[in-house]
């Protein structure tokens, strides 16, 4: 056992000596610039072993309550809105319990300053589904064959009477999250929002939503 | 609100486009302007995520995407995309996005192990590339040279790759990250149904009345199935029961009317928990009608160990036994001999073990044999309420009576009569040193009760990756299979590959053992001298990752990352190959509902990125006949196996010595039949770099420009895939089809998709099955469908029975994972993914917007656990196994809230190297890691 340790330690050692040249600065041969290993990556410290100087970027979420803060940006037209205040006590999202509502339903959204949720959150897009009595699959009582042809009878979009959450949307946070201050990677996309209101608000209502859907006419 | 005149034009417009198609827009929608996205492209693509399969809708302007909405069409996912989903917009912009290929060179600009990088043309790319397959093909034979591959591959890279590696380098050492992630669901399928991939299909969820998680965490990892079932659950509250099976709490808890944490492992106890209240206390749910025509009892080995190394590699390496300290020794023991526990014991008795008893392993391969119903019911004997629910309780803290109250429910739930259940998994039952075996139980309990493939009820096993179905598992980008279904072991399937891939008859290796763990090891023991990291990071995402990384820097090896981003496994590389990717090249995925979905290429790759599809042709121009077809020898056999000289049958063929692979696999007549057309309604209007090269004028492995293949390659890889499924079971339509709808579920047959397989009612194979019999179910598939027959102790009687139509239901017991904790090491690690970053974070960590949402992975533990350890929240702690450590912040308050005992930290994060600490142990079955359980220890920074 001891013999393996002494060994060990001396590839610890060697690997670290070899490290220790993977890790040099940016060099410059033939004119070119070469890339360090260390360079490339998210991670910019020694790979092979876990010192003090890697950890991870410490999250710093909003403390703002509910109400007080300042609405991020939208990150392209109708990309859903990220959460820019604090969310402690409001998750998790449980049934019977979904804070998030209580702020954000349309009815009460202005007067509390928040985002109210849009239209399309209230509409439910999937057709009903059940087993016919001949054993086929139904959907909004059509009999299909297929679950997927763009025929009218597959699309399904009907806005709800009252105004209700829809539930394939209860879950909030699978598409809004609270935002750390961190300085991110960098990323080059370019936004373009084709309204004007495009960074605050949703435009996808009415025939929005299906006027791209065929995709082979263009 | 009155319409205006143009608003009114344009949806008339609109309408009457749609109607061309057969398609109408539903009648209340009122006319939105679309005028100001009018130099906006929408085009429906897959998701580049999950394994869900969602569709979006993808905007392009100006070359660039610019936006991404839900699908309303798409039947996955109506309309709504979850987090990630939505950030497809974003993925490809990250500013270190790779845009040449760099090599490790030396002051004289020749290649060297130790050297910087350097950006080089593709041709000396290409050249590097050569030079050193060449090499290991020489000195280690055609297992030398090595792949990892991916279950994020489209379609057509996967098949490409497949062709390339099994047809050209006759080398079965490919081997997806998928066999991370469904191995054991695989195996489970192949066991049970003779054939791969889920009877159900999602429309489960709005037919059923119960869904139970088990070992899933729906809620992140799926989310947009989570709000079908939160959906489901919402619309009849009282009636549809969900219930969370986890070895910590999680969101998917949150929805759930019972969650029952239950020790790792201990799953299989669980499963035979419930089958034994059938068998002993509620009989009479048994479907002795439906199991007698379907279903035979089978048993196998028990002593297989837990798939890591073992005394013997380690006395033939020395130099690798060198490499691993007493302390990893200490667990990697277990491989050899195993002390029956106190905890295993009683699971053990109907096998002859008893607690304290030495249990020498052996490589058990894939063996089962027939036993009688009496004999499996000799076998759930143990799991009695009281013996399952003592060893299986997950959190010290709950009452036991309350815990077995519940067990009580979760069985009862699954026998009521007329109750409908799904049951889900995902890693929690795959990622498993017993992953095949708990996916088999899991069909045991649904054939007993007849809830297996019908509409509203089954087992149903979600995959984690977008085509770990459609690429890995489909194509077959494994190292024993073939495509469709076939393996590189059947003589009968080789030579039907080889038929149809113009290949001399003998050409394919019928070796295919280098599983991805293998290939790793191969690559430490000197074995595997050059690999090809393929749309994955093998490098971040494989425990015991510390010895994998030094293989790669300090052996004689040569080791090639093609990748979007420069990730662990580019770091690691000699050689990094900058890729197109997504939606800047054609391609097609299938999801975990058989559903295949196409998509167009939306805008040119970045820099001189170029497709992995691409890139493979590119390789195989630089290997000929006389290259590759000569005699090569199976070093793994000892030298014993050759694979013979084809080149003679090949020139038989009218290929001649010098022709290269090029020519044969890819560019052939066959190939060059698919057109391009610009004026085709697919086609049109799209980019295609492969067939046309583009306005980039990237130079190719020749150095000249690349002026495109001249043909619709795309078409060609996936047509000729598909021909290999067409008719046996794995049907899919045209590659125009998918172009036109939002997926099909296969077997596609006269044009309709297959909801429920093996159901009589709803797949045409079953039906043809059962004419004759007028049978319900016909489990049709062909493999392991002839056993001997014998008892739990082993087989008796060596004459194998067929089985026709029927599928097995097995008697597999409760045993410990091989690391546990112990005084030293006393806590569960336990890793996984996170909602909002995909898998090693290469994409996700690159849109600020995902990236500021879960910047860092943190230790998630119970907060009793913090204080003793003398931990605060947001602090800094060590996490060290007996393999190495990592720190991490301490989150005693977040989304996952583990009992005391038990800790999770998620592996996307580079800075927190997670995976240095697992363990490399698998399922010795299906190969796959275990990353669900090892034994840390964690304290103050």
């Amino acid at each position: 056992m001891k013999i393996i340790s002494k060994i060990s330690l001396s590839l610890v050692l060697a690997s670290s000596l070899f490290l220790a040249t993977v890790n040099a600065e940016e060099v410059k041969a033939d004119g070119v610039k070469s890339v360090t290993e260390a360079s490339l990556g998210l991670r910019k410290t020694n790979l092979y072993v876990e010192e003090a100087e890697t950890e991870g970027a410490a999250t710093k979420y909003s403390d703002a309550p509910a109400g007080t803060s300042k609405k991020i940006k939208r990150a392209f037209q109708d990309a859903p809105p990220m959460i820019p205040h604090s969310v402690e006590g409001l998750i998790p999202i449980k049934i019977g319990n979904n804070a998030c509502v209580g702020c954000h339903m349309p009815a009460v959204a202005t007067a509390v300053n928040a985002t109210p949720i849009p239209k399309s959150h209230l509409i439910d897009f999937r057709p009903k589904t059940a087993i016919g009595d001949d054993g086929r699959i139904t959907k909004d009582g059509h009999a299909v064959d297929n679950t997927s042809s763009q025929e009218r009878k597959n699309i399904s979009i009907k806005e709800n009477k009252e105004e209700k959450l829809t539930g394939a949307r209860f879950n909030c946070t699978q598409c809004h999250a609270p935002q750390s201050d961190a300085e991110a990677p960098a990323n080059t996309f370019e936004t373009v929002y084709s309204d004007k209101d495009g960074a605050t608000k949703s435009s996808w209502i009415g025939s929005r939503m299906t006027d791209d859907l065929d995709t082979l006419i263009k | 609100m009155a319409l205006s005149r143009r608003d009114f034009l344009k949806s008339s417009a609109a309408a009457s486009a749609a109607a061309a198609v057969g398609m109408s827009v539903p009648a209340p929608l009122q006319a939105a302007s679309n005028e100001a996205q009018k130099e906006w492209r929408w085009d429906k693509a897959a998701c580049r995520f999950c394994g869900t399969g969602c569709g979006i809708m993808m905007a392009t302007k100006d070359g660039k995407i610019v936006a991404v909405k839900g699908d309303p069409a798409a039947p996955v996912n109506r309309g709504l995309n979850c987090i990630k989903g939505y950030f497809n917009a974003k993925i490809m912009y990250g500013a270190d996005r790779l845009k040449q290929p760099l090599l490790r060179v030396g002051s004289d600009g020749k290649f060297d192990k130790k050297g910087q990088f350097k950006p080089v043309s593709w041709e000396r790319a290409f050249d590097e590339m050569e030079v050193h397959i060449k090499k290991s093909l020489k000195e280690k034979g055609p297992e030398g040279v090595a792949v990892f591959a991916s279950g994020q591959y489209t379609v057509m890279e996967g098949y490409a790759a497949q062709k390339m590696m099994k047809a050209g380098f006759r080398s079965n050492a490919i081997d997806p990250n998928a066999r991370h992630c469904m191995a054991s669901a695989v195996v489970g399928f192949y066991q049970t149904f003779g054939i791969d991939e889920p009877s159900g299909c999602y429309d489960d969820i709005e037919l059923t009345d119960t869904i139970v998680t088990w070992g899933s965490n729906m809620a992140e990892m799926h989310p947009i199935l989570w709000s079908r079932v939160t959906d489901r659950k919402l619309s009849d509250p009282d009636r549809v029961k969900v219930i969370n099976m986890s070895t910590y709490r999680h969101r998917t808890s949150d929805l759930a009317d019972i969650e029952i944490i239950f020790s790792p492992n201990t799953d299989l106890a669980l499963w035979n928990y419930i089958a034994r209240e059938i068998v002993y206390n509620a009989p009479d749910s048994i479907d002795w009608d439906f199991v007698n025509k379907h279903m035979v009892f089978a048993a196998s080995p028990v002593n297989m160990g837990y798939g890591m190394r073992n005394a013997k590699e380690f006395k033939k390496y020395p130099e690798m036994a060198k490499k691993y300290t007493a302390l990893e020794r200490e667990t990697i023991s277990q491989e050899d001999e195993h002390i029956v526990s106190a905890k295993e014991a009683p699971a053990l008795a109907p096998y002859g073990y008893k607690e304290g008893d030495k249990m020498v392993n052996k490589p058990a391969g894939l063996k089962h044999w027939e036993i009688s119903f009496e004999e499996y019911k000799k076998f759930l004997d143990p799991y009695t309420l009281d013996y399952t629910a003592k060893i299986s309780k997950g959190n010290p803290d709950e009452d036991i009576e309350e815990f077995k109250k519940k067990l009580q429910t979760l069985a009862n739930l699954y026998i009521e009569k007329g109750r409908k259940v799904v049951s889900f998994w995902t890693m929690g039952m795959n990622q498993h040193t017993r992953g095949t075996w708990v996916n088999t139980l899991s069909y045991n309990v649904h054939f007993l009760l007849n809830k297996q493939a019908k509409p509203g009820s089954g087992a149903f096993s979600l995959t984690g990756q977008p085509s770990a179905c459609g690429t890995a598992r489909e194509v077959g980008t494994f190292a024993h299979r073939l495509p469709a279904d076939m393996m590189v072991k059947s003589p009968k399937h080789r030579k039907i590959a080889e038929n149809g891939w113009k290949i001399p008859e003998g050409t394919l290796n019928p070796k295919g053992h280098q599983h991805i763990m293998k290939i790793h090891r191969d690559i430490e023991d000197g074995n595997v001298t050059f690999a090809w990291v393929n749309v994955c990071n093998p490098y971040q995402d494989s425990g015991s990752a510390k010895h994998w990384i030094k293989a790669a820097r300090e052996m004689d090896n040569f080791i090639v990352t093609s990748d979007g981003y420069p990730g662990i496994s580019a770091k690691v590389s000699d050689l990094i190959l900058p890729s197109a990717m997504i939606y800047e090249k054609w391609g097609a995925y299938g999801n975990a509902e058989r559903r295949t979905q196409h998509w167009r290429q939306q805008v040119l790759p970045v820099g001189d990125a170029m497709s992995d599809t691409w890139q493979w042709l590119e390789l195989s121009k630089r290997f000929t006949v006389a290259d590759l077809w000569g005699e090569q020898t199976l070093v793994s056999t000892g030298g014993k196996k050759k694979l013979p000289d084809v080149i003679a049958a090949a020139e038989k063929m009218g290929y001649k010595k010098d022709t290269t692979m090029f020519d044969i696999l890819f560019a052939n007549e066959k190939a060059k039949s698919y057109k391009l057309d610009k004026n085709n309604p697919v086609q049109k209007g799209y980019d295609n770099s492969e067939g046309y090269g583009d306005s980039r004028k990237v130079k190719g492995s020749d150095g000249k420009v690349f002026e495109g293949y001249g043909f619709m390659i795309h078409q060609y890889l996936f047509e000729e895939y598909a021909s290999f499924g067409r008719g046996h079971g794995h049907d899919l339509a045209d590659f125009e089809t998918y172009h036109k709808v939002r997926g099909l579920k296969w077997p596609v047959v006269d044009g309709k998709e297959t909801q429920w397989r093996f159901n009589a009612k709803y797949d045409p194979y079953a039906a043809k099955a059962t004419k004759k019999s007028g049978n319900s179910h016909a489990f049709y598939g062909t493999l392991a469908k002839a056993l001997s027959q014998g008892d739990l102790m082993g087989i008796k009687d060596k004459k194998k029975k067929p089985l026709p139509n029927k599928a097995k239901i097995f008697a597999r017991p409760y045993m410990d994972p091989p690391e546990m904790p112990c005084k030293e090491y006393d806590t569960w690690l336990c890793t996984g993914r996170v909602l909002e970053h995909w898998h090693s974070g290469t994409m996700t960590m690159r849109v600020p917007e995902l990236y500021r949402a879960v910047p860092e992975a943190l230790c998630y533990m119970h907060p009793e656990d913090a204080k003793t350890k003398g931990l605060k929240q947001g602090k800094l702690c060590w996490v060290e196994s007996r393999r190495g450590r990592v720190k991490a912040r301490v989150e005693t308050r977040g989304r996952n809230r583990p009992s005391r005992g038990l800790v999770f930290v998620p592996w996307f994060d580079e800075k927190v190297f997670i995976n240095k600490v697992c363990l490399d142990a698998t399922c010795p079955q299906s190969k796959q890691t275990d990353y669900k359980k090892c034994a840390v220890k964690i304290y103050k920074v």
